[in-house]
């Protein structure tokens, strides 16, 4: 079972650290949103690699939208 | 109230892989700055002539006095960069901070002797008064080391004179000595006028035996006679003063412990009258530390070093402020005041070297779904919105009820704008929180850990509040601007842009203003500047901004004006519901 990688507020992507099929481990840096001036870090979520991602640098995401999707280890 | 307060909840984590891995940039460029900050604070300690030359003519520098006087491991310097007027030499030519003799806080203050043998420079009587509002704001004794060459009579013009010039701390000490709180001090040296009055205002006056204290000096004595100008005569007259004056200077021990009896005691070496001052301290009224703590005293679970990786330099970066705290704080523990409510900011109660203190500090980061609740718009950390601030109030308000001394941790862009927060009461509530810090009479310490913006610089426990603020410090993340550069720029040429597009003429000339507007607020906005200027009273490495609640916590409680028996507390009963 894949876990998700929720977008915590509506923002805009600012950067995208990882790519599909990189090994990754919790905590390492996953996205970058900004909103309201400031740059929130989203964090990946366990151990595993990453099987989708779904927005890219620009993009503005909606709260609760799927980021990516990490095939835990 | 051991229950409440001997163990309190757990709070704060060990740093994950990941904050470790991006912390490693983040710290660097903290610690670039601090280097800077060292760096500046070198040229201070070296200003002048040199240590060497000092102790060749049988003297000690102020730094090797205040060394031989302060208890080991307590010095806590304030104001060292501050220097208002930027005066060429680098310093108002006083050095200051709070500190221990004889195991008592007091506030310590003496004259570079290295510099004009202590002159009287522009910006140092506003210094003084800072050092006196900060005796009088923690009732602690003031101790001088005072070796003051009177006036730099080139530019008197700067200071000498108006409200809140050099003559402004006598007055202060009047004060201080009105209101109980003793003025010590150990003088040195030549202390003509400025420096006399400087030397007599104190309580008890502790002299070296070559020191000497008068309402003028030789140059004044042979100035006395004005003609309009000067001839060979003139000159003559001058010559021979001059000599008999510099071989028996007026106010010499002869004078003033034979005669007047103005000096208490008199000693042989340097070191001697720091240990009259020492004996004095030993016996200044203090409570002992147990009347008023709450628990053992102990460090934080967490390394302080652990702050250059969770604090972001970058200031728009979101961090987590209990993990902050968690690091600063007895035993990493916190009983949390109205948690849920008012999420942007963290009011609690902790403990600092085993004594109770209230802590605020503005939280970082989304503050999730339907808050603030007035508002269709999502809530940011650092931004103060209406709960945040009616629980600052209560919190405030409770605190000084329960006579509780209060730690303020600011990083702030402001409070929430527009119609929508108009109606939301933020004006009227961020001036009721002003109040409320007022009718404590509470001593506050404040810590601008990043930004300080805005109207809410003023309501988070800054230097504004002249009689509850006892000092601020500033970290190598610090920035104070009323708002940011960028936003600036825009407020003040966004319709002149306008303007220029519709007449067809070139906008470039307009965006190079807005550019230096930006670039200008980054220069006077950086931890540097703030310390030079005196918005914050230091800047201090991260790894020690513990020492300084410690310092601001011991002093505090070494001797309050009033008490709240701790069964009485209130506060504590309200947080544990």
């Amino acid at each position: 079972m894949s876990e998700e990688l929720l977008a915590p507020m509506l923002g805009k992507i600012v950067e995208i650290y990882v790519n599909v099929g990189d090994g990754v481990e919790e905590d390492d840096d996953a996205v970058l949103i900004e909103a309201m001036k400031m740059e929130t870090p989203i964090y990946i979520p366990c151990n595993g690699k990453v099987a989708t991602i779904n927005v890219k640098v620009g993009d503005t995401v909606e709260e609760d939208a799927v980021l990516m999707t990490i095939d835990p280890q | 109230m051991r229950p409440y307060f001997e163990k309190m909840p757990d709070f704060g984590n060990p740093l994950k892989k990941g904050q470790i891995k991006r912390g490693v940039d983040n710290a660097q460029s903290l610690k670039a700055v601090e280097q800077e900050i060292d760096e500046a604070v070198d040229t201070i300690k070296n200003a002048g002539f040199s240590e060497e030359k000092i102790n060749a003519r049988g003297q000690m520098t102020v730094w090797q006095r205040l060394d031989y006087i302060v208890d080991k491991g307590t010095w806590s310097p304030l104001h060292i960069l501050y220097n208002p007027a930027n005066n060429s030499e680098g310093t108002t030519n006083v050095i200051d901070g709070l500190g221990k003799i004889s195991g008592r806080w007091a506030v310590i203050i003496g004259f570079d002797n290295k510099v004009m043998a202590g002159a009287w420079l522009a910006g140092q009587s506003e210094n003084i008064l800072r050092v006196t509002d900060l005796a009088k704001r923690l009732n602690i004794p003031l101790v001088w080391l005072v070796n003051c060459s009177g006036a730099k009579l080139t530019e008197q013009e700067k200071f000498y004179a108006n409200r809140r010039g050099a003559g402004t701390p006598f007055y202060r000490h009047a004060e201080l000595n009105q209101m109980g709180i003793p003025v010590l001090a150990g003088i040195y040296g030549t202390n003509p006028a400025g420096g006399g009055y400087q030397s007599i205002s104190p309580t008890i006056l502790f002299a070296h035996k070559d020191c000497n204290i008068a309402v003028g000096g030789a140059g004044i004595v042979s100035g006395m006679a004005p003609k309009g100008n000067f001839d060979g005569a003139a000159a003559e007259q001058i010559i021979e003063n001059t000599r008999h004056f510099k071989s028996h200077p007026p106010g010499s021990v002869a004078t003033h412990y034979d005669g007047t009896g103005f000096f208490r005691y008199v000693y042989e070496e340097e070191t001697g009258v720091l240990d009259g001052l020492k004996e004095y301290m030993a016996e200044i009224p203090a409570y002992n530390p147990r009347f008023f703590r709450v628990a053992e005293p102990a460090e934080p679970k967490f390394d302080a070093q652990d702050l250059y990786n969770l604090l972001p330099i970058d200031q728009k970066k979101v961090y987590d402020f209990e993990e902050i705290l968690a690091r600063l704080v007895d035993n990493s523990e916190s009983m949390e005041f109205r948690p849920g409510y008012g999420p942007e900011v963290y009011t609690g109660l902790c403990k600092v070297n085993g004594f109770l203190v209230g802590i605020i500090g503005n939280r970082q980061g989304y503050l999730g779904k339907g808050y603030p609740e007035y508002a269709d718009y999502p809530g940011m950390g650092g931004k103060l919105y209406r709960q945040g601030m009616i629980k600052m109030n209560e919190f405030v308000t409770l605190a000084g009820r329960d006579r509780i001394p209060l730690i303020w941790f600011q990083d702030t862009s402001g409070i929430d704008v527009g119609d929508t927060a108009e109606k939301a009461e933020l004006l009227g509530i961020g001036q009721s929180l002003i109040y409320s810090i007022q009718q404590t009479d509470l001593p506050q310490m404040m810590v601008l850990l990043r930004k300080g913006s805005a109207a809410a610089h003023y309501l988070l426990g800054g230097p504004q509040g002249n009689d509850t603020n006892a000092f601020s410090i500033g970290t190598a993340a610090s920035e104070v601007y009323v708002m940011h550069g960028e936003t600036a720029a825009v407020a003040m040429y966004s319709r002149r842009l306008v303007k220029e597009k519709d007449a067809g003429r070139p906008i470039e000339p307009i965006i190079e203003k807005m550019n230096k507007i930006a670039d200008d607020y980054k220069t006077f906005s950086r931890p540097k500047y703030c310390a030079e200027v005196g918005y914050v009273d230091e800047i201090v490495k991260l790894s020690e901004i513990r020492n300084y609640m410690v310092a601001f916590t011991g002093s505090a409680y070494q001797n309050p004006k009033s008490i709240c028996p701790q069964h009485q507390m209130i506060l504590p009963r309200i947080i544990k519901g």
